[in-house]
């Protein structure tokens, strides 16, 4: 037996929830969709594709400002920041709810990031399934798929006048026990088909036989703008800035990329290579060597298309996964070192 | 129409490739959609043959240039396109003899992202000061010397807001910045080895993405381009969340425009009047 909630049920339903907790929703702005907390629920744009920006930006903040003393012996202490109220989190899309699942594997290992392990642990993810495909898409070839239900804590599938609601975890089944469903006799359609993760097949790091490829098909056309990065759901990486005035410190973090030059001579890594390296680390972290080194089984690209659609240069994940297959079929099984 | 734009481009590319009148052709071909284009280097003559030219050709190639200053290179360039080229030749960034210019004679582009090519031509289009570009080595296209008039409509509207409603305007717009800095990237005419945002000292604007630091972001890198935009659209295209940023280089366009009779990037030889520097400007001001 499945579960059913009609569209007005629905609407009632978070306008309960609205009164303890914070509602985070698709809401519009500027003719884009943006997750926001809202404070009606007319505010909630239930007939969006997708947003413009992943909801990573909920438990990954763009900016954080951590506060926090200067002790007489200078030693400082910053003190863990905790949300005022419980969060649910309305309309996360499968892919995203995956992006959830991938920065989780980077923010949740010991001891953890406390900013997000509190953001994380009082939020609960309400799904809502894709019925279409857009022509960015490709969710179902990074393993992941438009009605999967593993990563949210409830999802809802459109049908008719109402949702279909699969609740998958105790969470979803505190929050969803005044939710006013009635049972249901029609089945939830099945999980549309995946094939598994894609990977780069090419060595990771060092130099390699494809780098006339990213330099000349890849790099030039970049213009090493932060989009890509920001957009992206599972991108985690950050830059902090740390100002101290009367006795009091704060502590900033706010997103940063590995495509910036600046993020280079920080991190030194690649501080004399070529752009085509950078480009090329870029893929190679996210398709490779973060299921290598996080022993994920999956990516670190869900497959939300948003890099297709804002990269302003049309560089595309898609292709540059065809095109290094290719490459590998050129060059040989034998002579192409295995990730 | 375009297709003959198209064929004349190839042509040429595998002309100056084969002849190596240059090293690297910068041009256009389609994007993954298959609807929009993006910018293609060609390094040998064979691979001239995926170049395209059509109205959804929005890139402004010029600011590839500034990577290629050691390599003879050829550039397709709408008249928006060349006046960038004009502007970092007046500023020293480019060497004229380095760089061979494919102008077109440009019918104007529409407004597209990827995904859909629409149909509303871009807000660069409406008061184009030129069809032809003010500089080339090879024209494709008839030269013609309409010019249409720029009547600053949305100018004038945020104008004849009140300051309070203009400030709360700017505020909304800015606050959905995520200062991810394409519209620097993008723009020929942002070139600064370091950008003053990324400066820790002094701190001109930190790393909190915050209403006040978004504020301050956005209206430095539209000061910086007074008088040296040359309307090209590029940072507004390329914004991922619709930041109006056309309308603020465009007030300053107006400004420059009435103060000095100056339209940026029409000759290659007028220096921007805010880069110039006179004798009799010491001067003490009449009072």
């Amino acid at each position: 037996m499945t579960s059913f909630i009609t569209k007005t049920s629905l609407k009632t339903w978070l306008g309960t929830l609205l009164k303890d907790n914070t509602l985070v929703a698709p809401a519009a702005a500027a003719g884009l969709t943006f997750f926001r907390p809202v404070e009606k629920i007319e505010d909630i744009a239930f007939d969006f594709t997708n947003t413009a920006l992943s909801p990573k930006s909920w438990f990954f903040p763009q900016t954080e400002t951590l506060s926090g003393e200067i002790a007489g012996n200078g030693h400082k202490t910053l003190n863990p920041e905790a949300l005022e109220k419980n969060a649910v989190l309305f309309g996360i899309r499968p892919c995203d709810a995956r992006g959830l699942a991938v920065t989780d594997k980077v923010f949740l290992i010991t001891p953890g990031d406390t900013s997000y392990i509190e953001r994380r642990q009082r939020t609960t993810l309400v799904g809502v399934a894709c019925l279409e495909e857009r022509a960015e898409c490709f969710c179902t070839r990074m393993g992941s798929s438009p009605n999967s239900p593993a990563d949210v804590d409830i999802l809802l599938t459109e049908d008719g006048d109402g949702y279909l609601v699969q609740v998958m975890t105790k969470k979803g089944q505190t929050l969803s026990a005044g939710a006013g469903q009635q049972q249901s006799d029609k089945a939830v359609p099945p999980i549309v088909p995946t094939k598994p993760p894609a990977r780069l097949p090419l060595k990771s790091a060092g130099p390699s036989p494809d780098m006339d490829y990213w330099d000349q098909s890849i790099a030039d056309r970049c213009i090493h703008c932060n989009i890509c990065a920001f957009v992206c759901p599972t991108c985690y990486c950050f830059d902090t800035f740390d100002i101290e005035k009367e006795g009091k410190v704060e502590r900033l973090r706010s997103w940063y990329t590995c495509q910036s030059p600046n993020f280079e001579r920080i991190e030194g890594y690649m501080a004399d290579a070529p752009k085509g390296v950078r480009m090329r680390h870029r893929f190679y972290h996210k398709l490779p060597l973060f299921p290598e080194q996080l022993g994920s089984g999956y990516a670190a690209c869900t497959g939300c298309g948003r890099c297709v659609v804002s990269c302003p240069v049309n560089i595309d994940i898609r292709e540059i996964m065809d095109d290094v297959e290719k490459f590998r079929a050129s060059v040989g099984e034998e002579k192409a070192p295995q990730a | 129409m375009d297709d003959k734009i198209t064929l004349a481009v190839r042509e040429k590319a595998k002309e100056l490739l084969e002849q190596k009148v240059v090293d690297c052709f910068i041009g256009y071909e389609k994007a993954t959609d298959n609807l929009t284009s993006r910018p293609l280097f060609v390094y040998k003559p064979e691979q001239a043959e995926r170049l395209v030219f059509d109205n959804t050709c929005v890139h402004n190639l010029s600011k590839y240039l500034l990577n290629k200053k050691d390599t003879k290179t050829a550039v397709v360039a709408k008249p928006c396109d060349a006046r960038a080229i004009v502007v970092l030749l007046n500023e020293n960034q480019v060497q004229r003899e380095k760089i061979y210019i494919i102008g077109i004679v440009c019918p104007g582009v529409v407004d597209s992202r990827w995904g859909s090519a629409g149909t509303e031509p871009e807000v660069r289009c409406q008061g184009c000061p030129q069809h032809t570009p003010p500089l080339y080595d090879f024209l494709i296209g008839e030269p013609t010397d309409e010019v249409e008039q720029d009547a600053y409509t949305d100018v004038t509207a945020m104008e004849e807001m009140g300051d309070a409603d203009r400030e709360a305007f700017w505020k909304e717009q800015f606050q959905r910045c995520i200062r991810c800095y394409a519209c620097r990237n993008v723009c020929p005419g942002c070139y600064c080895p370091v950008c003053f945002v990324d400066l820790k000292e002094p701190l001109w604007a930190g790393i909190r993405v915050a209403p006040g630091e978004n504020w301050m972001w956005n209206n430095i890198r539209a000061f910086h381009l007074l008088g040296r935009c040359i309307d090209c659209n590029g940072c507004q295209r390329v914004c991922p969340v619709n930041i109006p940023l056309m309308l603020l280089n465009r007030k300053l366009k107006k400004e420059v425009a009435q103060a000095f009779a100056f339209i940026p990037g029409m000759d290659p030889k007028a220096l921007a009047p805010l880069a110039t520097f006179k004798k009799e400007e010491l001067a003490e001001p009449s009072k």
